[in-house]
């Protein structure tokens, strides 16, 4: 199975005496995305900084065969002071690159901007940018669209599916909103309360085409998916 | 308009309080103290002491800022240091300027260098404590994004910690800015040789009131300037930091 790029292993992770993450096993695949719900404080986030080594205070097996991740924060995190190119070859300082990206990402102009100038919207764009134009074999989303209205935040997911689709790189992500699962991954992990568990595997089996909010097969995996999550969480 | 009127308000209060104490040894009306700054306005020595007094604050600003922010941003980077600095700079900050000055006058005896060093002493500990707040308070968000991808800690100090101070730089500069002058002439009144202060302590020596006034007037008259100039400086540089992300 040479295409894993991520393998889980009885996860477990507390804090102080607190368990949080109790016994996580699952499996990721090169280009493939994941979104994992549940309910607040069930060690979402804290696994998405296990898996970028930001917290190394865990036990079981994590195996890891990339090298490189992108993080989108569900805040921004631009440095105040510099502008969007200077915060972008703070990470990777590669001009033509960024600009490549920035285009892509349509913020073509901006790139002398401050990240005050710039809009919510725009903003999480630049995030979404630093974490791409590090060419990354997992993209992490971490509720990266909470603060976004519906038609940026669905623009941004169709720039990010159609980024995906040249890129290859899979995508893991953190979410409330049960839209933007099904927009943008293949599988959704659904996790018990504290201590949590990964109590149910939903496959999302839908076409290109058919992830789009107003499509009709779009519409009814939402409802087993959210009957799902509604039974998993009671 | 509305500064002129306090200033004016501030005159006639002046004026009705000296008439009403009719002491000129303790509050001279504004006339005389007027009078006596024209007068002094036409002396070469007035223009040498304020002189003398501006060149030895600007040599505290400069020594306070170049000495308390590296120790400042040495504190603030780690708790352990932190924790075996501040007793000292505690301490510093609480020694009297009057125990300062029996040490100094030992030392140098009268001239620039104990109003210097008094000066100097007085306005560390609020540099370095500035500094290392400014250090504490990065954002941590920013930190760990850095951490995530990996960027080379030379360049999160340079980008991050020393943008992150900044701000806290420009508001040591001007806390100093406004308080330098008055430590300065302190320190010149109490163990100087040439200054404003030292022609404070002249014009007590002479009980001439109105010339100690006099003097007061331009000593606060350099602070204000200073602070303005400063501040409108600052004020386009600072506007980046003000909006957060």
């Amino acid at each position: 199975m040479a295409d894993i790029i991520l393998r889980v292993e009885n996860l477990k992770k507390d804090f102080d005496a607190l368990p949080v993450i109790d016994g996580w096993n699952f499996e990721l695949t090169k280009g493939e995305g994941i979104a994992i719900v549940g309910p607040s404080g069930c060690g979402k986030t804290t696994f998405l900084k296990i898996i970028a080594d930001l917290d190394g205070n865990f036990s079981g097996k994590i195996e890891k065969n990339f090298k490189m991740i992108g993080f989108v924060f569900q805040e921004p995190r631009l440095i105040p002071w510099i502008s969007v190119m200077e915060n972008l070859t703070f990470v990777l300082p590669d001009k033509e690159k960024i600009l490549h990206f920035l285009n892509a990402m349509r913020l073509g102009g901006f790139e002398n901007y401050l990240p005050s100038q710039l809009s919510g919207g725009m903003k999480q764009r630049v995030n979404l940018v630093r974490a791409l134009i590090v060419d990354p074999e997992i993209l992490i989303l971490d509720e990266p669209f909470a603060s976004l209205d519906m038609p940026v935040k669905f623009e941004i997911i169709e720039d990010i599916n159609a980024l995906r689709k040249q890129k290859r790189f899979a995508i893991i992500m953190i979410t409330h909103d049960t839209k933007e699962a099904i927009s943008m991954v293949d599988r959704v992990l659904i996790l018990s309360k504290r201590p949590s568990k990964i109590v149910e595997e939903v496959k999302i089996e839908l076409e290109d085409e058919e992830r789009d909010i107003s499509n009709t097969a779009f519409i009814k995996t939402e409802s087993t998916l959210m009957k799902r999550i509604f039974y998993n969480m009671r | 308009m509305k500064i002129l009127l306090g200033i004016l308000i501030f005159l006639i209060a002046w004026q009705v309080f000296s008439v009403v104490l009719n002491v000129p040894l303790i509050l001279p009306s504004p006339y005389l103290t007027f009078e006596s700054l024209s007068h002094l306005m036409i002396q070469s020595d007035t223009y040498q002491a304020i002189f003398s007094t501006v060149w030895k604050s600007l040599l505290v600003l400069l020594a306070v800022i170049a000495v308390g922010i590296p120790i400042g941003f040495v504190m603030g980077i780690n708790e352990s240091i932190y924790e075996i600095f501040r007793p000292a700079v505690t301490v510093i900050q609480a020694v009297p300027v009057i125990s300062w000055l029996a040490l100094v006058v030992f030392v140098w005896g009268i001239g620039w260098k104990g109003p210097v060093v008094i000066s100097f002493l007085s306005l560390l500990p609020i540099s370095i404590f500035t500094t290392a707040t400014g250090v504490r308070s990065t954002d941590k968000n920013l930190i760990e994004m850095a951490k995530l991808y990996k960027v080379p800690k030379t360049k999160v100090v340079r980008v991050i910690y020393f943008g992150s101070l900044v701000p806290f730089i420009f508001s040591t500069v001007e806390v100093i800015i406004g308080d330098v002058w008055k430590v300065v002439v302190v320190a010149e009144y109490l163990c100087g040789s040439s200054g404003i202060g030292v022609l404070i302590s002249w014009a007590r020596q002479y009980v001439d009131v109105p010339r100690i006034y006099a003097l007061t007037i331009i000593t606060v008259a350099l602070g204000i300037t200073a602070e303005r100039v400063t501040k409108i400086a600052f004020r386009k540089i600072l506007s980046k930091w003000q909006i957060s992300s």
